[in-house]
């Protein structure tokens, strides 16, 4: 079970990645990623609209896979800015490593 | 083939008929070997000719019909095709163009009732019966006119909420006299209840204070409110329609306590609505003469069980309807928005609740009735309402949970794009997977969690911590069973009322006379019962418009050779004035005969069945076609 932080998604924008709630969770990103692996990076976008923070520390590792190819921000919709936020996320991760 | 031939001269023909056989494009040819029908039906005494075709209905088919008409070659038409309900009003018209009457036409079905249903030989066996029977009923069909009534050029709309409001102005504004019978004090129906109209953000109020001053305004249009319609008799053009009018039970004290700022007639009243007049003292029975009713009775929010998704449980879970209250009473500059004493941090907003109701998922309510319909309303309601708190209120966050977000029309999914910028978190469920609504046993202090499992984050189990929980409830139409039984009116398997076509009649009943206008039908948002309502007007108006109305002729004739006048069929007859025994004189003795006002009588044939004398038959469905009919169709050669 995830437990829902409703505040998480707004500590977020600190790290830089302010558009993860516009994300819609089509999959496009998913689909477009060179590294077709378990949804990424739509998984980690989700863990973050939720605040599931457990689960982004959890699979904190996946993130540094990013090739920061960009193929991800160009396709979105949304505009919700995929790439970044994978950014964003492992700032994330940095701070909170010892931590947790 | 030759004795035949005799045949034809031995039994003198009734009329010279013709038989279209038609293809229906494979639809009919697939199943049914149509020339081998046309080959038997040629062999049949007093069939003229008898021809096929790909599609009758064509105007190439049309046009071969009205030759034959024109020419003389034939005097009565059969044409075997489709469900009549599809064409058989196209092809008596085909046979009005020709110059001839329209009532000398008979239809069978040979696709709904054969090709459709039965397959290789016994098909085409089938099909050659039926159009037998045709061929032998139609022999002895006559010319008949159909009867023309002065229509009343007056129109009762039954509902004053915004569609019943909308009908009556047009037809007003078309020079017609309206009554608009409303059981509430007040017009506007149900969007009184709301603040802003998705998808455009007009305020109900506006909308309704708009409108109800322009019906009232106009000196064409008489509005009783709290008002029922009691009795209804008549027929389209000239119905009567006794109403009652009587305080209403409670609603005297109440209506004076919610005026404390001495609301007079004419001011909305915010979540009551517009207040035309004075509520009467006392009950009053008025009767309304009238051409055409337009139903515009709407529908009520659906009313969540107790306990579905905690509601009447928990005081933390509402409605969309009851949030919209709360909201619009307590306006405050707050960061956070506040229910009931409660600053709300976090809330779920579940859509879908008493829609889409699946059998064997949900259960159904008291009576054994399951919501299965979307109503349409809700996802752009609840979106709407989740971007204004958003905005007003940024320290409220909000998830909605939804099964599928149905923003269908224009301006809607900018509604759904915008709660997202507005950060709005979405969570979707399964429709066997709904969320469960619990309280927290933890110590974040919020008082309620939601649990999901959230197809968006792959089926993963989640929980939502909450302040507060808002249902959005759908719609359910009003019960207006007296209506439907006084009327006889269709009602469909979701309980609205049923229109005779959804694409080609989408506002007439089958009852003539009687047309929908709004919600009673289905759901729909205020911008598309408006339209259905200028619909509604534009059809009572075309109905009204040539002064008189036309119905079918096929009603009882008495034949005063015969009738002896025992009254046995005044006694059978099923619709009370439409038979009746009067005076007249005949050989010089005054006697009593039985008499038919056809406007009134149904055709039902149950004066027919006791007469002793067969005196009396109905137009266009005599006993004598009735038996030829069974003659051919037991004849074997005749079929053969
Ligand atoms: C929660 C919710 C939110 C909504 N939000 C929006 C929105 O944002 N935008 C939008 O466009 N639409 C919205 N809608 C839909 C909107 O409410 C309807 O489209 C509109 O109210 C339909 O009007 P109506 O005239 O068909 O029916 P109603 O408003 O139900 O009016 C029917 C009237 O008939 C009267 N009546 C009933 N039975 C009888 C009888 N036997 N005799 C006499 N009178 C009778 C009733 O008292 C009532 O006054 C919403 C609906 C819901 C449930
Ligand atoms: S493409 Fe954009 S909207 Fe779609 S899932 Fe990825 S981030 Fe979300
Ligand atoms: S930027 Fe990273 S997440 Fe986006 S497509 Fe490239 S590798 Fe995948
Ligand atoms: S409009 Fe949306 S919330 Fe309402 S029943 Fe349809 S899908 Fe469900
Ligand atoms: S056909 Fe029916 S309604 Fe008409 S007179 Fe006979 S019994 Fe009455």
């Amino acid at each position: 079970m995830a437990l829902v932080n409703p505040n998480f998604a707004e500590e977020m924008e600190r790290f830089g990645a302010d558009a993860a709630l516009e994300c819609f969770n089509c999959g496009t990103c998913a689909a477009i990623c060179p590294l077709i692996y378990e949804h990424f990076p739509r998984k980690m976008i989700r863990y973050l609209q939720l605040g599931a923070k457990d689960r982004i520390m959890e699979n904190a590792s996946e993130l540094w896979r990013c090739l920061h190819c960009g193929l991800c921000t160009q396709t979105c919709p949304r505009e919700a800015d995929p790439g970044e936020i994978i950014l964003g996320l492992k700032r994330f991760a940095v701070a909170n490593w010892r931590r947790s | 083939m030759t004795d035949k031939k005799t045949d034809k001269e031995t039994i003198p023909a009734k009329g010279k008929v013709g038989v279209y056989i038609c293809y229906c494009g494979g639809n009919i040819s697939d199943h049914v070997e149509v020339e081998k029908v046309r080959e038997s039906m040629e062999k049949i005494p007093g069939v003229e000719v008898a021809r096929t075709d790909m599609f009758m209905c064509s105007d190439p088919g049309q046009e071969m019909i009205m030759q034959d008409l024109k020419s003389g070659t034939v005097d009565r038409v059969v044409v075997a095709s489709c469900a009549p309900s599809l064409h058989e009003t196209t092809f008596r018209s085909a046979i009005s163009r020709a110059g001839a009457n329209p009532y000398i036409y008979e239809h069978a079905n040979i696709r709904e009732q054969v090709s459709w249903v039965h397959h290789g030989d016994q098909a085409t066996d089938k099909a050659i019966r039926l159009v037998a029977a045709a061929t032998a009923k139609a022999e002895g069909l006559k010319p008949l006119e159909p009867i023309r009534m002065e229509a009343r050029q007056h129109v009762t709309v039954i509902g004053g909420g915004i569609a019943g409001l909308r009908t009556a102005k047009d037809l007003a504004d078309c020079g017609v006299a309206v009554a608009l019978i409303e059981k509430s004090p007040f017009l506007g129906g149900q969007i009184a209840q709301l603040e802003r109209l998705a998808p455009t953000g007009d305020p109900a109020a506006d909308i309704v204070t708009e409108l109800a001053g322009e019906v009232l305004g106009d000196p064409g249009i008489t509005v009783h409110t709290c008002s029922l319609v009691e009795t209804f008799n008549g027929y389209v053009g000239n119905f009567t329609l006794g109403v009652k009018k009587r305080p209403p039970d409670t609603d005297c004290e109440k209506l004076s306590s919610l005026n404390p700022s001495g609301r007079t007639p004419g001011e909305f009243i915010p979540f009551k609505g517009f207040y035309p007049e004075s509520v009467a003292a006392r009950a009053e029975e008025l009767s309304i003469e009238t051409g055409v009713v337009v139903l515009a009775t709407g529908f009520k929010s659906y009313t969540p069980r107790r306990g579905e998704y905690g509601y009447a449980e928990f005081p933390e879970v509402i409605t969309l309807p009851e949030l919209i209250r709360i909201m619009a009473e307590n306006k405050t500059t707050d960061n956070c928005l506040e229910i009931n004493g409660r600053q709300v941090r976090s809330m779920a907003m579940i859509h879908c609740v008493g829609s889409r109701q699946i059998p064997g998922i949900h259960p159904e309510d008291e009576s054994g009735n399951f919501n299965e319909y979307c109503s349409r309303t809700c996802c752009s309601a609840t979106l709407d309402t989740a971007g204004t708190i958003r905005q007003s209120y940024p320290g409220t966050r909000i998830f909605e949970l939804y099964r599928d977000i149905r923003t269908y029309g224009r301006g809607q999914e900018e509604l759904y794009e915008q709660a997202a910028k507005n950060k709005v978190v979405f969570l979707r469920f399964e429709a066997d997977e709904s969320p469960e609504v619990i309280r927290s046993n933890d110590h974040d202090d919020f008082p309620l969690r939601v649990k999901v499992k959230d197809v968006l984050t792959f089926g993963e189990e989640v929980e939502v911590p909450v302040d507060l929980v808002v249902l959005a409830t759908g719609m359910e139409p009003n019960n207006v069973s007296e209506l439907v039984d006084m009327m006889k009116l269709p009602v469909g398997p979701d309980r609205f009322l049923l229109e005779v076509h959804p694409k080609l009649r989408p506002v007439e009943l089958p009852v003539g006379g009687i047309l929908l206008a709004g919600t009673c039908q289905a759901p729909m948002d205020v911008g598309e019962a408006c339209s259905a309502a200028a619909a509604a007007a534009v059809k009572a108006a075309v109905l009204l418009g040539r002064g008189y109305v036309e119905l079918d002729p096929f009603v009882a004739e008495v034949d005063l050779e015969k009738c002896r006048g025992t009254g046995a069929c005044v006694e059978a007859c099923l619709n009370e004035g439409a038979l009746n025994l009067v005076e007249m004189e005949v050989d010089g003795e005054m006697v009593q005969r039985a008499q038919v006002t056809s406007a009134l009588c149904w055709g039902c044939g149950a004066c027919v069945a006791v007469c002793s004398e067969n005196a009396i038959d109905i137009n266009g469905w005599t006993l004598k076609q009735y038996e030829a009919m069974v003659d051919i169709i037991v004849a074997d050669e005749a079929t053969a």
